[in-house]
């Protein structure tokens, strides 16, 4: 039996640390955070900065996420996917002042944000030049060659069968598994029901194990 | 004599009365959530599952950019 491991630790620093040490901070909020969201959204809207830092913090490792899912790798990197994600971010907060509340959670917007940001990506096709990072001083503890390969053979598959499902299946999938939203999450982005997601994602990830079986049996 | 089911509208899915297709759709929640919350999730020979843990695992190997989003104003 195969088993996908991702290490839990602790929660990640939002302007720099790895998102596999986020098991606690993957998810937007828990239920009885969503008050709390509410009244820090209010706050970054009405200019604190310490509420806005706050609300960004949440928000981007989500908002990362999924533009990694979404885009993928450029030359083994994830600067475009990641620059794209600043973008977003920038876009929230110029946006702020000027967002009301319509009963709608602050997600839906910042998700409708970054999926416009990506789809202007996806068309613009811009491969500009890559950084690379610096020689490191030590030795590199990460996965090796090999493992990094597979991985991402792996993982560019999944962007290859995810791409051909219905965009709302797709969009469901990226934002309850690679941002990491409840179900209730999902459907407050989306506009659904709890329920409506769940049986939405289970069709959504039957039709994807479909592809796949179609895939290798081709 | 056999009986026609007929097919839902999407809008009143959520509450199946096949108890066997709400049981899959139950643990194929619980498979995902697991995923969303990157816990160790049995993959088995489901390969949709295997993908999707590959991307989640893809997504998270990189470290974040160390750009600030602080306001700077």
């Amino acid at each position: 039996m195969t088993t996908c491991t991702i290490v839990a630790g602790i929660m990640p620093n939002v302007t720099e640390g790895r998102v596999a040490d986020a098991a606690t901070g993957v998810r937007l909020a828990t239920r009885s955070d969503e008050s709390d969201l509410r009244e820090l959204t209010s706050l970054a809207v009405q200019g604190d900065r310490r509420a806005i830092e706050s609300l960004l913090g949440h928000l981007r490792p989500m908002v990362v996420r999924y533009c990694r899912a979404r885009l993928g790798r450029v030359s083994g990197h994830y600067h475009i996917a990641d620059d794209v994600a600043q973008e977003v971010c920038i876009a929230v907060l110029s946006a702020l002042p000027r967002y009301r509340d319509m009963g709608r959670p602050f997600a839906s917007f910042v998700f409708g944000i970054a999926s416009h940001k990506v789809a202007d990506a996806l068309r613009s096709s811009v491969r500009s030049a890559v950084p690379t990072q610096d020689l490191p001083d030590g030795p590199d503890e990460g996965p090796g060659p090999e493992e990094t390969v597979v991985r991402y053979i792996e993982a560019q598959h999944a962007r290859d069968l995810l791409s051909r499902l219905p965009d709302n299946q797709r969009e469901l999938l990226i934002l309850r598994v690679v941002s990491g939203l409840s179900a209730e999450e999902t459907g407050n982005v989306l506009g659904m029901s709890p329920g409506a997601v769940r049986v939405a994602q289970h069709r959504a990830l039957a039709r994807l194990r479909q592809l796949a079986e179609l895939e290798s049996i081709a | 004599m056999t009986t026609k089911r007929r097919r839902r509208p999407a809008r009143f899915l959520g509450s199946y009365g096949d108890a066997d297709v709400e049981a899959d759709v139950l643990r194929t929640d619980a498979i995902l959530d697991g995923l969303a919350r990157r816990e160790p999730v049995a993959s088995g020979a489901d390969a949709a599952i295997r993908l999707l843990g590959a991307l989640v695992a893809d997504v998270e190997s990189q470290r974040l950019s160390s750009v600030s989003i602080t306001p700077s104003t």
